[in-house]
């Protein structure tokens, strides 16, 4: 079955808006999803904004992040199984994320 | 939370047990203890610092569990990551003062302590009680107590004590910093009261934590579930109040009224999340294990010769409670506990208010109707609907429907909640 990859991307300040309680739900909503059969793996990105590594004038180098000028950064990603993006997209439509933020969905080469 | 699970939880079982599912308010709970024993090794003036350390601490788990799963012993965990936030904010200097080399040897000591060792448990219990006297100290006015000890202790936010008070976040938000420089101004540390203030800061702290139960209890507006929070917050307290050494027979006194009135809380509203009358509640919907726990305390009330406003209130809510039915309910026991609870507490005009239906239920309407009329003329009670309502209900058993008619459209002007208002509408469409 095809795979397809959910690159979250949020605004880290938001979370520090939440109160425990909805810190614990978040925790609880998320782990609830990731629990779904069709969810292969997750990962969690380290909070740092990671380096940039391009060739300019001839020559590789690496800058800090940040890359983009929006205040959204990558902050997890996700390995699922769908027949076809619509599943992909149907399957991916309840992800507590999306109370938080946005995800992007790219199908995996195979 | 329909049960006192999450209560129990608080006071018995805070650690958490590894079964892959959080605690119900693990979070919320957490905060109280953690804070508390940061702000005892970091010192009062520092709370600020003990409260962002926690902040990050959740904010981590935030990001890891979801990913790595739930560790073994979800409390421990944000305990010790609390603990090196609060080493590292040390480190980096921005909290860098006097006998700070001391505070950051004896705080990375404890940094290893292991959560769910008895003695240890009993420290961060003494360090949680601590944070609740220096937060209902009797120098600090009672809104900002109120709102210092639901965030500090509590581990309520700014927007949900808001909500809980129809107050708009920036007032709450005022209230505590304002609260955070009187214990500042006034040096107010985390000590515990000893025999010579004993009994002016156990009477405050008894205060503030009635007075978060009753604006959880009374159904008049504001979010449903963040006021069924405050009265378990409220018998969270008092639970962790009466297990300590220094607990009064009022304290337990004061557990017995918020659990046998908590023990109502599933009873009062219906499906349709209509109000439901005390004498048309359904009594196999009152909480059991609530109502155990309330005659638990009751019975550990009655030590020595006290008798508080919290003995007569829980003994009235016992009266409630034994009874088996409506019909069998003894109403004069319960007009004699009003007189003598007049007697004590500062004539308050609600208690005044609530003698008057037992009056009725004694003497008659017509008796509780001029007790009514003679209290109509506090202006406490003008605008209340409550008042208004019990007046409507009395003019009706007289016979005096057009009156009756009147005070209930009167009553329907005033603040209170949409059940409150579907309810009046109903009687006003019935009679």
């Amino acid at each position: 079955m095809p795979q397809y990859m959910l690159a979250l991307y949020d605004d880290p300040s938001g979370w520090k808006k939440l109160s425990p309680e909805q810190m614990q739900k978040a925790v609880e909503k998320y782990m609830a999803w990731g629990k779904k059969p069709y969810v292969i793996q997750g990962k969690r990105l380290a909070t740092d904004l990671g380096r940039v590594l391009r060739t300019t004038n001839g020559k590789a180098r690496a800058t800090d992040g940040p890359y983009s000028e929006t205040k959204e950064v990558m902050g997890g990603i996700y390995l699922i199984e769908a027949r076809d993006y619509d599943e992909a997209v149907e399957r991916t439509l309840d992800h507590p994320h999306l109370e938080h933020g946005t995800i992007e969905l790219r199908q995996l080469f195979s | 939370m329909s049960t006192p699970r999450g209560a129990d939880a608080s006071v018995d079982n805070v650690a958490g047990r590894d079964t892959g599912v959080l605690l119900e308010h693990l979070f919320r709970h957490q905060v109280g203890r953690v804070v508390g024993h940061l702000a005892r090794v970091l010192g009062a003036a520092r709370l600020d610092l003990a409260e962002e350390s926690m902040q990050e601490a959740m904010l981590r788990a935030l990001q890891a569990w979801p990913y790595q799963g739930i560790p073994e012993n979800p409390g421990a965990w944000l305990f010790r990551v609390a603990h090196n936030a609060a080493i590292d904010s040390l480190r980096r200097g921005r909290f860098l003062e006097q006998n700070s080399s001391v505070v950051l040897a004896e705080l990375t000591r404890s940094t290893s302590i292991v959560s769910g060792d008895p003695v240890v448990e009993e420290q961060l219990r003494d360090d949680e009680l601590r944070m609740i006297f220096m937060c209902c100290h009797p120098e600090i006015p009672r809104e900002a107590r109120v709102a210092l000890s639901l965030k500090t202790v509590g581990g309520f936010s700014v927007r949900e004590i808001a909500g809980a008070f129809l107050a708009d976040d920036a007032a709450v938000a005022q209230r505590l910093v304002r609260a955070k420089r009187q214990l500042r101004d006034r040096r107010i540390t985390l000590d515990l009261p000893g025999a010579a203030d004993l009994d002016q800061r156990l009477d405050s702290a008894l205060e503030t934590i009635y007075f978060i139960f009753n604006e959880g209890y009374a159904a008049h507006e504001g979010e449903d579930l963040i006021r069924r929070d405050l009265c378990f917050e409220a018998l969270r307290l008092g639970r962790l109040l009466a297990a300590s050494s220094i607990a009064t027979p009022s304290v337990h006194a004061l557990v017995a009224v918020i659990a046998l009135q908590a023990a109502r809380l599933p009873a009062r509203i219906d499906e349709a999340g209509d109000l439901i009358l005390l004498e048309d509640q359904n009594r196999e919907s009152w909480d059991p294990r609530l109502i155990a726990l309330g005659f638990h305390h009751f019975d550990l009330s009655i030590a020595g010769d006290q008798v508080s406003e919290y003995h007569v209130q829980a003994a009235i809510a016992a009266v409630y409670t034994r009874a088996a039915d409506l019909r069998s309910i003894d109403w004069r026991a319960i007009l004699e506990l009003y007189d003598q609870l007049l007697a004590i507490s500062a004539a308050s005009p609600v208690v005044a208010l609530n003698r008057a239906v037992a009056v009725a239920k004694v003497h008659g309407a017509a008796e509780a109707l001029a007790e009514i009329d003679a209290l109509g003329g506090n202006p406490q009670l003008r605008d209340y609907y409550l008042l208004l309502a019990v007046r409507g209900h009395l003019l009706e058993e007289l016979g005096r429907r057009e009156e009756a008619t009147a005070c209930w459209r009167a009553a329907l002007e005033c603040r209170c909640s949409e059940p409150e208002r579907r309810f009046l509408r109903r009687k006003l469409a019935r009679i």
